[in-house]
């Protein structure tokens, strides 16, 4: 997984890419949520488009993220969701929990 | 052991996170050259990637001495595919309903689940040595 990011409008976009898979790399992303929780930046979007596939732990991290923004008051919403992590989340029932839209644009104007 | 080992129907790895990028890039070409259709090594990568998650962190505790030993075997009728590990056996099933509501914020617990959603069989055994030995079968 690799991850960039970068502001609009108010809001934060992650852009993760490749798998999620529980490597040393996923703690970048609970690291850097920290970081911009501390910056005062606590609208958060999730841009899933180039990520090829997640696991478990993958989706643990989807979760952490949207548990720990809340916390500070703010929200992490997710764009472009791929139809593999589309099915992974009906599966495990967390299409319930994570507010999804169809793009980017959307995701930030909804804040 | 310090660095993976190719077998000549499997991989072994040393217990830790960092290879797990190893085994998917062994297990998804094993399969595309199989000419398995995409969708199916996905999910097939996603499962071996919660079973290696479970053997390196459940099983084998991250000992970083010990090994998961990855095996496939690849029919016309079907994938089937082994993780073996060198603890002392986890109960695999031991976890909360992932989709009860009041489970559902939980940020562990979904591998199996996961799992036994996209395969046909899902088997637990002890190795032949120790070690949980897990077995998930496709059909194909």
């Amino acid at each position: 997984m690799k991850l960039n990011y970068r502001e609009d409008k108010g809001a934060v976009i992650i852009e993760p890419k490749g798998k999620i898979m529980g490597g040393p790399e996923s703690t970048e992303l609970h690291d850097l949520l920290h970081e911009l929780i501390e910056k005062g930046k606590k609208n958060v979007v999730i841009d899933l488009g180039k990520v090829d596939w997640m696991n478990s732990t993958g989706l643990g991290l989807l979760i952490s993220g949207l548990t720990t923004l809340r916390k500070a008051g703010g929200e992490l919403k997710l764009a472009n969701v791929t139809d593999k992590i589309q099915s992974l989340l009906t599966i495990t029932k967390l299409i319930t929990i994570f507010k999804s839209y169809d793009s980017v644009d959307e995701a930030v104007g909804s804040f | 052991m310090q660095k993976p080992k190719i077998l000549p129907d499997g991989i072994v790895i040393p217990s830790s996170t960092e290879y797990l990028s190893t085994v998917d890039s062994y297990v998804e070409e094993a399969l595309a050259r199989a000419g398995i259709d995409e969708s199916v090594i996905a999910d097939i990568a996603i499962s071996v990637s919660e079973l290696v998650n479970n053997a390196i962190k459940h099983g084998n505790k991250a000992d970083i001495a010990k090994t998961v030993e990855i095996r496939l075997s690849i029919t016309t009728g079907e994938l089937k595919i082994t993780v073996l590990d060198q603890g002392n056996g986890f109960n695999i099933n031991a976890v909360p309903d992932p989709i009860d509501d009041q489970n559902l914020m939980r940020e562990v617990g979904r591998g199996i689940f996961i799992i036994k959603s996209f395969v046909d069989e899902l088997n637990i055994s002890r190795g032949p040595q120790g070690g949980t030995c897990v077995e998930i079968v496709k059909k194909r």
